[in-house]
C-alpha cells in the first residue's frame, strides 16, 4: 500500500513548496501532490478515482476556476463526494468561510503568518485528516 | 335643511334691498334733492305766512266795516232821531216811511222799524221797510224822544226806532278781498319761491351738482382739480372755500396715494428680487441635493471599492509576506549554522520586516472590518472586558509592573468583538506610552457629563502635544518615532470608526511626559440599536 496522499490545490509554486518544506521538515509519511488550478485538481481526483487522496487542501484564490467552485463540483459528483476538504487560505472574509461551510468543507483553516504556526497547522491537519480520520474502506 | 335655506333666502333678499336702496340714492335724481325740498319749504312756510297775515288783514276789515256800521248807527242816531220824533209825535206815518226808507239807502241797511211806545195799546202806529231777520245781521234799538220845548229836560220817549243792518255784504267784501288777497299772495310766494329757487339752483345747487358728479368721478389718479363754472365773486365764499379745502385735500390725497404708489412699487421690486432670489435658492438647493445625492452615491461606491480594495490589497501582501517568513524561517533553521553571524543578523532583520508589515495588514484589516461588519449589538460587562485585556497584556509584557485601576461593574450595549478592539487599544496605548515610567498607572472608570455616561482611560505615560490633537484619530498619523513606540498609527482610527458606529464620540487630553487622557460616549443618540 502506498504511502496516503495529501492533494494540496495551490497555484502558488512558492507556497505549495512551504507546505511540502513543512510536510519534509516534519518527516510525515503522506505524499503530496500539488495541482496548481481547480481544473487540474478535478483531473487528478477523476483519474485517481480508485485510490483518492486522503484530503484536499484547497485554497480559494485559484486562477480560473475558485477554490469554491471546485469544492461544489466535488461535492455534486458521487466518486469524490466522501473526500474530506479542508480550506487553506489567508482569506479572513466571514462570507468565505460561510461559503465554504455552506458547500461541505470539513474545515476551513486561515494560513499563519508565522512559520512555526503553519508548520503545527500542517501537522495537526495531517494528524488528523490522514492518520486518525481514516475513511473507511469503499 | 330647509330653515336654514328660507332664512338663506330672507338674509339674500335684506341685503338686495339694502344695495338696491343704496343704489337708488346714490343715483337719485337730482330734481328731488335739495332745490325741491327748499321750495316746499318756502312755499309752505310763504303759504302760511300769507294765510296768517291774510287772516289777520281780514280779520281788521271785517273789525273795520263793523265799526262802519256802528258809526252809520251813531250818524243815524244823531242825524235822523229828532227828525223821527218829529214826525212820530204829530204821527205822520207817510213822512216817518219816506224817512226810514231814506234811512235804508244808507249802505248795509236791511230793515228798520219805527214802533210807538205808551200811549194807548189799541193804536200802536208801527212803520217798517225792508225784510227782518235775513242773513247774518247786526241790530240796534234806538228810543225816539220828543220834546215839546227846547228843554231839554220834557223830553219823552214817544217810540223805537229799530234797525238791522245785514253782514252779508261785509261778509261779500270779505270774500272777494280773500280771494283777491289770496291768489296775488299765491302768485307772489310762487314768483319769490321761483325766484328763490333759481337763485339757490344758480348759487348752490348746480354747484353741489358738479361737485357731486365731480366726486362720483373722482380718481385718484386724475389731476384736474375741482372747478365750479360759475363767475366769482369778489370775495371767497362758502363754496369757494369748501372747492379749495376739497382741491387741498384731494391734492394731499394724492400725493399719499403718489406716495404709497411709490413704496408699492418698491415693495412690488422688493418681493419680485426676493421671489427670484427664494427661487435661485431653491434651484441651488436642489442643485445641491442632486450633488449631494450624486457624492454620496459616488461616495457610497468609492467606499465599498476602497473596502475591496482594502481587503484585497491585505489579503494580497500578506501573501508574499508569509512567503518571506517562511523561506526565512527554512534558511534560519537550516543554514544559520552554517553562515556567518551577519548572515543570522540579515535574516533576522528580514524576518522582523516582514512581521511589522503583518501586523499593519492585520491593524489595516481590523480598520476595514470595523467599518465593514455588522454590528451585533449586546450587553457588554466593560470592566470585565477591560481586566481581560490587562490580563494578555501582562501576558505579554511580565517583566512590566503597571497599577491598574478598573472601576466595576462599567456596563453598556454594544458589539462585542469592536468594543474589545477599542478597549484593547486604549488600554494598550496607555499601557505602551508608560513604559517608560516606573510607576506607570492605567485607570479605567467613567463619570458623569451633561447627564450621560463617559468612559475615561487614563495613564501617566509619554502624553502627547495637543497642538497634534487632530492628527491623534489620523490613520497612519503618529505621534512618535517607531523606535520610541512601536505602532501603525490606525489603532486610534479604528478606535474613532468603531465608537462612532456604536453612536459615540471620543477626545483626548494630555501633555508630553504628563500622560493621556482619553474619554468615549457611547449611544449619545438614546438608542442603542444602531443600523450601519
Amino acid at each position: 500500500m502506498t504511502n496516503p496522499r495529501i492533494l494540496l490545490v495551490e497555484d502558488s509554486r512558492d507556497d505549495a513548496e512551504l507546505v511540502r518544506l513543512a510536510d519534509q521538515s516534519l518527516h510525515l509519511h503522506s505524499e503530496l501532490v500539488v495541482a496548481e488550478d481547480g481544473e487540474a485538481a478535478l483531473d487528478y481526483l477523476f483519474r485517481a478515482e480508485a485510490d483518492p487522496p486522503a484530503v484536499v487542501i484547497l485554497d480559494l484564490r485559484l486562477p480560473g476556476m475558485g477554490g469554491l467552485e471546485v469544492l461544489r463540483t466535488m461535492r455534486s459528483r458521487p466518486q469524490t463526494r466522501r473526500i474530506p476538504v479542508v480550506i487553506l487560505t489567508g482569506s479572513e472574509r466571514d462570507e468565505d468561510v460561510l461559503a465554504g461551510y455552506d458547500l461541505g468543507a470539513n474545515s476551513f483553516v486561515r494560513k499563519p503568518h508565522e512559520f512555526e504556526a503553519f508548520r503545527a497547522l500542517i501537522t495537526h491537519l495531517e494528524h488528523y485528516w490522514v492518520m486518525t480520520n481514516l475513511r473507511p474502506p469503499v | 335643511m330647509g330653515k336654514t335655506e328660507g332664512s338663506d333666502g330672507v338674509h339674500d333678499g335684506t341685503e338686495d334691498g339694502h344695495q338696491a336702496g343704496t343704489v337708488v340714492s346714490a343715483r337719485a335724481p337730482i330734481g328731488h334733492g335739495v332745490a325741491w325740498r327748499l321750495l316746499a319749504s318756502i312755499f309752505l312756510f310763504s303759504s302760511l305766512v300769507t294765510l296768517l297775515t291774510t287772516l289777520f288783514e281780514l280779520y281788521m276789515d271785517y273789525r273795520g266795516q263793523i265799526d262802519d256800521i256802528v258809526n252809520r248807527f251813531e250818524e243815524i242816531e244823531t242825524a235822523y232821531l229828532p227828525s223821527l220824533g218829529g214826525s212820530l209825535w204829530s204821527l205822520d206815518t207817510d213822512q216817518l216811511q219816506l224817512q226810514i226808507e231814506g234811512i235804508k239807502r244808507l249802505p248795509d241797511m236791511q230793515y228798520l222799524e219805527v214802533r210807538e211806545i205808551g200811549r194807548s195799546l189799541k193804536r200802536r202806529v208801527t212803520i217798517s221797510t225792508g225784510d227782518r231777520g235775513v242773513g247774518p245781521v247786526l241790530s240796534r234799538e234806538f228810543p225816539i224822544t220828543y220834546a215839546e220845548s227846547r228843554d231839554r229836560n220834557d223830553e219823552q220817549t214817544i217810540g223805537a226806532l229799530y234797525v238791522e243792518a245785514t253782514l252779508s255784504g261785509v261778509y261779500a267784501r270779505l270774500v272777494d278781498k280773500a280771494v283777491v288777497i289770496l291768489i296775488s299772495q299765491g302768485i307772489k310766494t310762487f314768483l319769490v319761491s321761483m325766484f328763490i329757487l333759481y337763485i339757490v339752483y344758480r348759487l348752490v345747487t348746480r354747484h353741489l351738482v358738479a361737485i357731486a358728479s365731480y366726486l362720483s368721478r373722482f380718481n385718484l389718479s386724475q389731476s384736474d382739480p375741482l372747478r365750479l363754472s360759475r363767475s366769482r365773486p369778489s370775495r371767497e365764499d362758502e363754496l369757494d372755500r369748501m372747492v379749495g379745502a376739497f382741491n387741498q385735500m384731494s391734492s394731499g390725497l394724492r400725493e399719499v396715494y403718489q406716495q404709497l404708489h411709490e413704496v408699492n412699487a418698491e415693495l412690488e421690486e422688493d418681493i419680485a428680487a426676493r421671489r427670484k432670489a427664494e427661487e435661485e435658492v431653491t434651484r441651488l438647493n436642489s442643485e445641491l441635493e442632486q450633488r449631494v445625492r450624486q457624492r454620496t452615491a459616488e461616495l457610497e461606491a468609492s467606499n465599498k471599492e476602497l473596502d475591496a480594495f482594502t481587503y484585497s490589497v491585505s489579503h494580497d501582501l500578506r501573501a508574499p509576506l508569509r512567503r518571506i517568513e517562511g523561506f526565512g524561517q527554512i534558511l534560519a533553521d537550516e543554514y544559520s549554522t552554517k553562515l556567518d553571524e551577519r548572515f543570522s543578523h540579515y535574516l533576522q532583520r528580514i524576518r522582523a520586516g516582514s512581521r511589522d508589515m503583518s501586523e499593519m495588514i492585520d491593524s489595516f484589516l481590523k480598520l476595514s472590518r470595523s467599518t465593514r461588519s455588522e454590528l451585533t449589538v449586546e450587553d457588554i460587562d466593560l470592566s470585565d472586558m477591560a481586566a481581560k485585556v490587562v490580563a494578555r497584556l501582562r501576558e505579554k509584557d511580565p517583566q512590566r509592573s503597571v497599577s491598574v485601576e478598573i472601576a466595576p461593574g462599567l456596563r453598556n450595549r454594544g458589539d462585542r468583538r469592536l468594543m474589545d478592539a477599542v478597549l484593547e487599544n486604549l488600554i494598550g496605548n496607555a499601557w505602551k506610552y508608560s513604559r517608560h515610567n516606573k510607576a506607570a498607572a492605567i485607570s479605567f472608570g467613567c463619570e458623569t457629563s451633561e447627564g450621560r455616561v463617559v468612559y475615561v482611560v487614563r495613564d501617566n505615560g509619554a502624553g502627547f502635544d495637543m497642538n497634534y490633537l487632530d492628527r491623534l484619530f489620523m490613520p497612519f498619523c503618529r505621534l512618535h518615532r517607531p523606535e520610541e513606540f512601536e505602532g501603525t498609527g490606525i489603532g486610534l482610527a479604528t478606535v474613532l470608526r468603531i465608537l462612532a458606529r456604536h453612536g459615540g464620540r471620543i477626545w483626548a487630553e494630555g501633555a508630553i511626559g504628563k500622560g493621556a487622557v482619553f474619554r468615549f460616549t457611547l449611544w449619545e443618540a438614546g438608542g442603542q440599536d444602531d443600523k450601519p
